[in-house]
Formats: C-alpha cells, sequence, structure tokens
C-alpha cells in the first residue's frame, strides 16, 4: 500500500484583519462655502455629515445616537465642534499621505473650521433646496441575503462594567465540499458594544482546544491557529463600526474546505448595562476558484519589546527586503495600550523613501485594516521598515498599569505588541520551480529568526516550507529548534516525524510519532502518521490501533479508512478490511488505493 | 459674626435654592418633574440627608458607561445619601426615561428638567455630571464623577481620582469637600437648549 500521508502544519500567530471599502467621494464644495459668511446646515454641513459621520450614526449601527438629520445634528451641535476639532471624530487614525485608502474618514482643517463657524453663528438650518439626499442604509444584508448565514453556537454575556473584553467565537461551517468565499458579512451583535472584531480561517479546527466545552467560545484578546496547508493566510476579514462590505477583488477568492472553522475574534467593551452578544456571519459563495493569491507578511519585533517604568519614548524597529516584487493591497498596524507613533515606510530600490502609513495619535479602539484604494508596486529590493513608538508613562490614560510598570510583549492586554501586517499580490506567476509566496514566506521566516533565535512559529514555519520542497534534513534540522523551543509539543513531534517518515528513517518517525500522539491522542494527523509509520514498518497490530484512532476522531476521511481497511487486509482481517475499504469508497468513490486494495482484497477471498 | 456667610457662591446658591423652594410663584413652575408629571424639588425630598444630583442623558454613551458605578454608590450611601437622577433633554419623555432606567437597571430615583432649572441651580454643563447638595440646599460641589475619562475618547483603565466621592464623604461627615468643582468630561447639555 501506499503511504499517502504528507500532513504538516504551519503555524502563524493570527491577528488578521480586514477592509472596508467604501463609496463616498470628498465634498468638494467646502472651500467655495467657507469663504462665505453664513454656513449653514443644508448646503455646508450636511454633505460632511453624511458622508463621514452617518455611515456609523444611523439606527442600528455602532454610534449611540443617529447623525441624519437637522435635529440630530443640532442637539449635539457642540459636542460635534468640539470632537471634530479634537480630531476625535471621525475616528481614523492615518495621517493624511500620498497614498489613498479606501473609506478615508480624516476631515480638512476647512471642513472642520465648519463645524466651530456653524455652532458660532446660531446653527442655522439654510434652505431645503440645498440639502443633498440624506444617504440610505440597508438595514438587511449589504450584498444581499447571503448564501450561508451562521450564528455562533452560544452568546456571551458581557458584563456591565469593568475593562475591555476580548471573546473569541468559534464557527463550525460543515461544508459539504470545498467552496470559494467572494465575501463575508460580520454581523457582531450588539454594535455598540463591539469596537472590532476579525474573522480568521482555522484549517485544522484548532481553537476548538481552548473551548471549556464545545461551542462556549473562549477568552484571548490574541489567536494563535495552526494552519494546515501552504496557503498561508492572504486576507483579512474585519470589522468595526460603519464597515461597508466589498467582495473579494475578482480571481482573490478565498478556499473553504468542509473540516475549516471560522473563528471570530472580538474586542467588546462594557457598556453600562449587561448585554449578550451572539454574533452571525453571512457568506457568499463564488463558483470561481482563485487565481491569484495574496499573502499576509508579518514585520514584528516583539523580542525588543522591553520598556522601563516611565519611559514615554521606546522605539521598536523592524525592517525587511523583498526578495520578489509585490503589489500592497494593504496594511494593518497592531500595539496594544502604549503604542503611541507607528510609522510605515519602503524605501524603493532606487534610493526614494516614501510612508506607507504613518499614524500620529495611535488609538486601540479604532484600529483598522487600511486598504489601498489603489495598490502600491513595491519592486524586488523594496525594504519595508516598520518604527513603532511607545508610551509607558502615567502622561499615557490608556497604560493599563497605574503607575506604569515595566511591559514587555505577550499576549494579554497589558502586554504590548509590535506588528505590521501587509496584505501583498506577488506579481510574478508562480511555475513549478518558482514558487513566490514561498520564496516570500521563507525569506521572512528566516528574518524572523535573525531577529529572535528564540521564534517559536518561525522555526516551524520555515522547515514546514524547507519540507514540502523536499530538503528534508534542513527542514528537520529547523523543526528540532523548534522543539527545544517547546519540548513535547505535539504538532512539531508529529512534523518531526512525518519528516523522517519522508526519509524512510522508521524508527526516528515512530518515537516523534508516537511522542505526539502520547501527548495528544485526540490528534487526528499523529495518529495518523503513526498508523501508516507502523504499517510501513510492516507492524500491523500498532498500524492498526492508531489508523482506528484516527477514523474515529474524523469519520469522513476517507484516506483513514482505506488506509485502516489496508492494514486490517495485512494482518488478515479480511472481512473487517472489506468493511472499512467499502467505506471509503462510500466516502470517495474515485479512491484509487481502496479501490485497488478492495479488488485485491476480494479476489484474494474468492474460493 | 457673619463670617460663614461670606461666600459669594453660598449666597447666590441659597438665593437659588429658595427660589425651587418655593414654586408655587406667579411665573410658569420653573422646576423639576418626576416621572409621573408632578413637579418636584429634589432638595425637599431628599428628606434632611445629603442630596446628589447625577445629570444624566439616554444617549450619552459616556454617561451609560457610569450606571453601574452609580447604582452600586446609591445603595451604599442610602441612609446618609438620596440620589437623583436628572435628566435635561426636554424631549425625553417619562416612557423613554422609564425604559433607559430598566435596560441600566438604575433604581435611582429619576427626574426630568425640561426648563433647566436644577442644571442652572447645580451649574453643571455636561452629561453625566454631578451636584452635592447639603440638607439645607447649599450647593457643596459640581462636576465630573472621577477622572475616569479625560476627554470624550480617551479614558483610564479606572478613574484615579474620585472627586464626587470624596465631596460626598465629607458632606456626610460634615466636614468641608475637598474640591468645590471638577471640569466634567461627556456630552454638552446646552446641545439641549
Amino acid at each position: 500500500m501506499t503511504a499517502s500521508a504528507k500532513r504538516f502544519v504551519l503555524l502563524c500567530l493570527a491577528l488578521f484583519l480586514f477592509a472596508i471599502a467604501s463609496t463616498g467621494s470628498h465634498a468638494d464644495d467646502t472651500s467655495k462655502s467657507s469663504a462665505e459668511s453664513h454656513v449653514t446646515f443644508d448646503r455646508d454641513l450636511a454633505p460632511i455629515v453624511f458622508r463621514t459621520c452617518a455611515p456609523c450614526h444611523h439606527p442600528g449601527e455602532a454610534a449611540p445616537f443617529s447623525l441624519l438629520a437637522y435635529g440630530d445634528v443640532k442637539s449635539h451641535a457642540r459636542q460635534i465642534a468640539d470632537l471634530t476639532q479634537k480630531h476625535v471624530m471621525p475616528p481614523w487614525l492615518p495621517e493624511p499621505g500620498e497614498w489613498k485608502f479606501n473609506d478615508d474618514l480624516h476631515l480638512s482643517p476647512d471642513e472642520i473650521a465648519l463645524f466651530q463657524k456653524w455652532v458660532e453663528a446660531g446653527m442655522p438650518e439654510g434652505a431645503a433646496s440645498d440639502l443633498p439626499r440624506p444617504p440610505k442604509f440597508n438595514a438587511g444584508w449589504q450584498l444581499g441575503q447571503p448564501d450561508l448565514i451562521i450564528h455562533a453556537d452560544s452568546s456571551f454575556e458581557v458584563p456591565p462594567s469593568g475593562s475591555d473584553v476580548y471573546w473569541n467565537f468559534i464557527f463550525r461551517v460543515r461544508l459539504e465540499k470545498t467552496r470559494y468565499i467572494k465575501a463575508i458579512e460580520i454581523r457582531p451583535g450588539e454594535r455598540r458594544l463591539v469596537h472590532h472584531a476579525n474573522l480568521i480561517v482555522d484549517r485544522s479546527q484548532s481553537a476548538r482546544r481552548q473551548e471549556e466545552s464545545p461551542g462556549t467560545g473562549f477568552p484571548g484578546m490574541e489567536l494563535q491557529i495552526e494552519s494546515e496547508s501552504f496557503d498561508p493566510d492572504g486576507h483579512f476579514f474585519f470589522w468595526k463600526p460603519g464597515t461597508i462590505l466589498e467582495p473579494e477583488p475578482p480571481g482573490m477568492a478565498l478556499r473553504l474546505d468542509p473540516e475549516n472553522d471560522l473563528v471570530l475574534n472580538t474586542h467588546l467593551q462594557p457598556s453600562g448595562k449587561a448585554e449578550k452578544i451572539q454574533p452571525t456571519i453571512g457568506i457568499y459563495f463564488t463558483n470561481e476558484p482563485p487565481t491569484k493569491f495574496p499573502l499576509l507578511l508579518q514585520l514584528e519585533n516583539d523580542r525588543k519589546l522591553d520598556i522601563p517604568a516611565g519611559d514615554d519614548n521606546f522605539v521598536v524597529t523592524d525592517v525587511f527586503t523583498l526578495p520578489e516584487p509585490v503589489s500592497l493591497l494593504a496594511i494593518y498596524p497592531h500595539a496594544h495600550y502604549l503604542g503611541r507613533d507607528l510609522l510605515a515606510q519602503a524605501k524603493f530600490p532606487n534610493g526614494e523613501t516614501k510612508t506607507l502609513l504613518h499614524i500620529s495619535r495611535w488609538d486601540l479602539n479604532w484600529q483598522a485594516v487600511f486598504t489601498y484604494t489603489n495598490p502600491i508596486s513595491l519592486p524586488a529590493g523594496t525594504t519595508i521598515s516598520m518604527r513603532y513608538r511607545y508610551d509607558n508613562s502615567d502622561k499615557n490614560l490608556a497604560n493599563p498599569n497605574v503607575p506604569p510598570q515595566r511591559v514587555v510583549a505577550g499576549n494579554r492586554a497589558s502586554d504590548e505588541m509590535a506588528h505590521l501586517w501587509l496584505q501583498v499580490l506577488p506579481q510574478s506567476l508562480a511555475t513549478e520551480s518558482h514558487d513566490p509566496r514561498r520564496v516570500l514566506q521563507e525569506a521572512l521566516a528566516r528574518h524572523h529568526i535573525e531577529n529572535n533565535p528564540g521564534n517559536f512559529e518561525a522555526h516551524y514555519n520555515l522547515a514546514a516550507m524547507l519540507q514540502a520542497r523536499g530538503e528534508l534534513s534542513q527542514s528537520i534540522a529547523h523543526y528540532q529548534r523548534a522543539l527545544a523551543l517547546r519540548p513535547g509539543d505535539p504538532i512539531v513531534e508529529n512534523a518531526l516525524g512525518s519528516a523522517h517518515f519522508a526519509l524512510q528513517d522508521l524508527p526516528q518517525a515512530i518515537a516523534h510519532l508516537s511522542a505526539s500522539v502520547k501527548t495528544r491522542p485526540d490528534y487526528f494527523d499523529s495518529q495518523y502518521n503513526l498508523g501508516l509509520a507502523f504499517a510501513t514498518a510492516g507492524q500491523f497490530p500498532p498500524a492498526i490501533e492508531h489508523l482506528r484512532a484516527a477514523a474515529k476522531l474524523r469519520p469522513q476521511d476517507a484516506d483513514a479508512e482505506a488506509n485502516l481497511g489496508g492494514a486490517l487486509a495485512a494482518n488478515g482481517n479480511t472481512q473487517e478490511a472489506i468493511v472499512h475499504l467499502r467505506r471509503a469508497l462510500e466516502l470517495n468513490p474515485q479512491h484509487a488505493l481502496a479501490r485497488e486494495n478492495l479488488d485485491a482484497v476480494l479476489k484474494d477471498t474468492k474460493p | 459674626m457673619r463670617l460663614k456667610f461670606l461666600s459669594a457662591s453660598h449666597a447666590f446658591l441659597l438665593i437659588a435654592s429658595l427660589s425651587s423652594l418655593l414654586p408655587l410663584f406667579a411665573k410658569p413652575p420653573q422646576t423639576a418633574l418626576g416621572l409621573d408629571g408632578k413637579t418636584l424639588d429634589p432638595i425637599k425630598a431628599s428628606q434632611g440627608k445629603i442630596a446628589v444630583l447625577i445629570f444624566v442623558r439616554t444617549d450619552c454613551p459616556i454617561s451609560n458607561r457610569y450606571a453601574p458605578l452609580l447604582q452600586q454608590w446609591n445603595e451604599m450611601y442610602s441612609s446618609k445619601a438620596k440620589f437623583w437622577l436628572v435628566y435635561p433633554d426636554k424631549k425625553a419623555t417619562p416612557t423613554e426615561i422609564g425604559e433607559h432606567l430598566k435596560q441600566y437597571r438604575y433604581t435611582i430615583s429619576a427626574l426630568r428638567d425640561p426648563d433647566h432649572s436644577l442644571v442652572k441651580l447645580a451649574g453643571v454643563t455636561i452629561t453625566p455630571e454631578a451636584a452635592v447638595f447639603d440638607s439645607q440646599g447649599l450647593l457643596l460641589y459640581h462636576g465630573r464623577i472621577d477622572n475616569w475619562y479625560e476627554d470624550p475618547s480617551r479614558s483610564r483603565p479606572a478613574a484615579t481620582t474620585h472627586e464626587l466621592q470624596s465631596a460626598i464623604a465629607a458632606a456626610i461627615s460634615g466636614k468641608p469637600v475637598p474640591l468645590a468643582t471638577a471640569p466634567a468630561v461627556g456630552c454638552y447639555i446646552s446641545d439641549l437648549e
């Protein structure tokens, strides 16, 4: 029988967020009207309010009151004048720069001045003939009825008071076959509580292990997802108040397989009353498999985060030179409460440096993925840099520690992070011998190891990529570094076992796979691989034991059934072998190995 | 000796509170209303206790976030201080206010102040903002509840100064309040005029 197993697991820290896109153009008549002495709502303010306030300030959305008519705005007039002048509202973090972002809510100084003048003038309404048509918001699903609607298994109760809460909901999608997602609308539930939410694909159901019991969800600000494949994540699915849903660009659908889960990571803020949150997602499919494969590149330097108490200007940097030409689609900066000034730049091969994103007043509460209206072309050799400044003094009101304390990197809200995610699309096409995504990923993993030799994920990812392109001994070396960092980790043990298996070193393979199974008996991959390794070594009773365990863990897996049938047949358990081989063919009528083995067994049993 | 009446603001406030004690003047009543629509003077109705007025608005997220804390204090100080929620929005109907109380599980008595007579009496400009009166109707403190919010977009993980609680504690023990006022952060009451 053939060993058809090459399962590996790619680990990545997932904080993936997604983008928003929108209609709306800047009011272009402000310069004209601000020159006039008399500012009115209908003529001067309504276009700005409708474009930049109304997307959140309308019934059913996140904002606490509506701003859709003169009366609405008048009853908050001084508030609006005050908050626009302080750049608090509308919430928009990036400084104006060379490249435009979708859904830009930035107000120009002239626009801000209009609110001041209007309040000073006594808030005149103006002439109804000047009033633009108020925006219409679709109360239902933004792109029409979704193909699939899934509710979170259970609700989460947000307490009336206390600090912010980070909660994760798992959506068990249960597709019957692989499908392609062109859009997902996230409906987080009571929107006034939800600051933001990101949806992450969990290809190996790894988040389920964090639930106390199935369906409860689990706490945590940062998610670690194991992703089992070589199509590393390339999509942001992000929700923040006022998000206008845009389908993925043509050719960039996301593949979703039957066993995949979607995990929604939410940031919730108590509102003063106890409230229940039970998010819903609506998925829109397309029949077009993806032809373009974007990739999320992460710059980070968490190891350098060791911020002394009271330090108000602690700087962390990272630089990475692109080995491949890419188009930059979107950018997502991530820090926690001490972040103050976040800068991302690109130094082009011609020596020119341009700013990709600058946030001079970082505010975790308004974090977002920023999508460039036009992708930025970054040639091979372009150096991306991030420079984050942190304020760990008591002048930083958001400082979670009073008085300030030393802060290092970590996943809790009171820890810090220095991450910059770039969504890029490689410009060259993948060929048999050259996959630009793999080149980028591998370069990035090596870069992360250089920054931090103790980076478990980087060693693991690099090893998995080396294994995939057949560099087995190098791969084993990096798996061993990862294992030294997390002794006994069942995922690494499984991967090491499969690498040794591929080298046909069966004793080593069996030793590592056994270690994995011992630590985590419910891990399908290692049960399956161990069963195969024993079968290949001709040790059929233990092979049967582990393949049986694997088939029990995933009753729909045709490979497990086929190999179990094969092992049973080889051990002389013919009748039971037939049952499992037929089961494999029920699950996958095209399963060549099961067909071949079944034919052989039936032939042998004929008198 | 007349020294204890030297404070100009106290003198002014005595006059102000006097007028609120006399609701039956010839002019249209400028006074607060209970949810039943009847006029109600919170100082008098506090029956010898310290009166703590909290000015709130149903759609002000900052005042809403204080609900659990205010409710807790209301119970903690119930024998010594009477809490009142004052809604200065004339468009807020008794039904809407009743619904708001229910949603936020307030058991604190609510008042409507459509003419802003209590707003003027207490000298407040923001929701949420608090005012503490002694049993004689003398304004001892008006201003923020604490320093949780520095401005409407920036809050601390938790307040580090507690001006209202200090004022209540001082008023209960008959000591001078440490601070007469501190600037509040939230929504402008003037937007409701």
